[in-house]
């Protein structure tokens, strides 16, 4: 495709028209040349995005793309496990298992962990806020990976769990006290017997 | 993270929200010709009521962690002025809280059902809502905000501001028709959500309820013996600061239920807000604190020389370590 014709195309997205022959002929080839009507529709949708009308959804054509790779793929009949796989499959059961215990402790505790200070030299440096951190310090949301666990690693999540089964074991027992404490703030007998309407103006 | 960044983006939706709410906060006389200008502690004093004398089938839920867990609540009074009351979990194992005049049952799934004499429920809905409300007026402030809509009804917001920093706020947007609860929000002293209680459905009526009916035939399990009996033991430490207006409530040796840990034991109260304060001995020497929160209690956990102390209570973070650093032997 010649530069000039890309101009012509271009300028008349823009709506610069040179002269009516000549726009005659472009939308001729517009017609019947694929990829010059690709150029039109590309430069359009550039252009929206400039102006900033783009519609909230794009649909970029991509089904046919995916279509036509499906269709050039090969039928297999009997896929054979590769050895990839057979690798991949025994490294998440081995991992797996202590992010779940992990993942279970956390939801039974359904605890929001404000900061912990694990560094035992200061001790009384600093204050966690009140907000939630979005860095856990105690290092316990470790990203998912393959590597395989440090000795460390497993050690921070066990204390972990065991901060977890603490931190629910006193809030459960909290509220246990609270529910066998002796009545008290009970509300005197005149209380009830007040009259919506003694409400001064 | 990526929990963590939904849970911010969704109280910085909550914030938005209130936001909004408090906008036209400015109380406007035109509009409340119907019915004169009451002030924050009758608007808090006629909640107290309700909740007493009106029969109510209500549901709400309490959203804290980036969770709601939805509640049914039952109150009515039945023909001998006994009250009956219902508390039930919709989600998950059976939590249920019954009440028929000052029996109160707990029904947990991890202790056999019980019963308790007491004339008050430990619930998501603080206690003292039903009780003599007034009585707070010695650490925290009551402000009368404004009007909005919540649940399709207009609504009053009263705001319970403690006197002092320590404490969080309780904001309340009561009916204006009935004056029932009909939204409740913990702040922080920074404007922080913590924990809030939206009420999702509200029903007066002048009967009872099928379910209250049911529940005045039922047979409630049978009453724990007297449970004030061990309600104070002498303990030989004692905590020496306290925010203002806290009680002690009572003292004991237990064993925590879950861990089988013993520990000594103080409960306080504001009437509002309850503490507890544990100190027991630990394997380890030291450890450092720690904060868990949820929604807006607060659980600090710290061990010093082989002591473990821990305090559990809606309080700031700030509150609870300077309580547990006040704590002496005797």
């Amino acid at each position: 495709m010649s530069e000039s014709k890309l101009e012509k195309v271009s300028s008349l997205v823009d709506n610069f028209r040179d002269s009516n022959t000549q726009n005659e002929a472009l939308f001729e080839q517009l017609n019947s040349d694929n990829a010059l009507s690709e150029t039109w529709s590309r430069y359009h949708l550039i252009g929206d995005v400039l102006r900033d009308e783009l519609p909230s959804e794009i649909s970029l054509d991509l089904s046919a793309q995916i279509a036509q790779s499906i269709a050039e793929e090969p039928t297999v009949l009997a896929p054979r496990k590769s050895t990839l796989y057979r690798d991949i499959k025994a490294k998440i059961v081995q991992f797996s298992k202590p992010f779940g215990q992990v993942a279970i402790a956390a939801s039974a505790a359904g605890l929001m962990i404000l900061g912990v200070q694990q560094n035992v030299a200061q001790n009384d440096v600093i204050m966690p806020s009140q907000v939630a951190q979005t860095t856990p310090l105690a290092g316990f949301a470790s990203p998912v990976s393959f590597n395989t666990q440090s000795n460390t690693r497993l050690s921070q999540k066990q204390a972990y769990i065991e901060q977890q089964k603490r931190f629910q074991a006193l809030l459960s027992d909290h509220h246990q006290q609270i529910k066998f404490s002796v009545p008290r703030n009970i509300a005197p007998a005149t209380l009830s017997t007040k009259k919506v309407e003694d409400s001064p103006k | 993270m990526k929990k963590l960044s939904f849970l911010l983006l969704l109280l910085s939706i909550n914030f938005s929200a209130v936001a909004v709410e408090t906008a036209p906060a400015t109380p406007s006389k035109s509009d409340s010709k119907n019915t004169p200008p009451i002030s924050a502690t009758l608007w808090l004093e006629r909640l107290s009521r309700a909740l007493k004398e009106i029969n109510f089938n209500t549901s709400f839920v309490v959203v804290k962690n980036n969770q709601a867990e939805p509640y049914h609540w039952f109150h009515g009074i039945d023909e001998n002025d006994m009250e009956l009351e219902i508390f039930a979990t919709l989600n998950g194992p059976r939590r249920d809280i019954l009440r028929k005049g000052s029996v109160i049952s707990y029904i947990e799934p991890e202790v056999p059902p019980y019963s308790v004499y007491s004339e008050q429920i430990s619930g998501p809905i603080p206690a003292i809502f039903s009780g003599d409300i007034a009585s707070l007026a010695s650490s925290y402030e009551f402000i009368s905000v404004g009007r909005s809509r919540i649940l399709g009804r207009v609504a009053q917001l009263i705001r319970i501001v403690a006197k002092e920093q320590d404490r969080f706020g309780y904001w309340l947007w009561l009916d204006q028709e009935s004056g029932l609860l009909l939204k409740m929000a913990i702040i922080s002293r920074k404007g922080q959500l913590l924990e809030q209680i939206q009420f999702t459905h509200l029903e007066i009526t002048d009967k009872l309820v099928d379910t209250l009916q049911q529940l005045q035939v039922a047979e409630l399990p049978s009453v724990i013996g007297d449970v004030t009996s061990y309600q104070d033991q002498e303990l030989n430490w004692k905590v020496n600061w306290l925010p203002s207006g806290f009680k002690q409530v009572k003292s004991n040796r237990h064993r925590i239920l879950a861990t089988k840990q013993p520990v000594e034991f103080v409960l306080f109260s504001d009437g509002l807000v309850d503490v507890s304060v544990y100190v027991g001995t630990s394997r380890d020497k030291q450890r450092d604190v720690e904060y868990v929160m949820d929604g807006a209690t607060l659980v600090l956990n710290q061990v010093n020389n082989g002591f473990e102390v821990s305090i559990v209570g809606k309080i700031p973070s700030a509150t609870a370590k300077a309580i547990a650093d006040s704590i002496r032997l005797k």
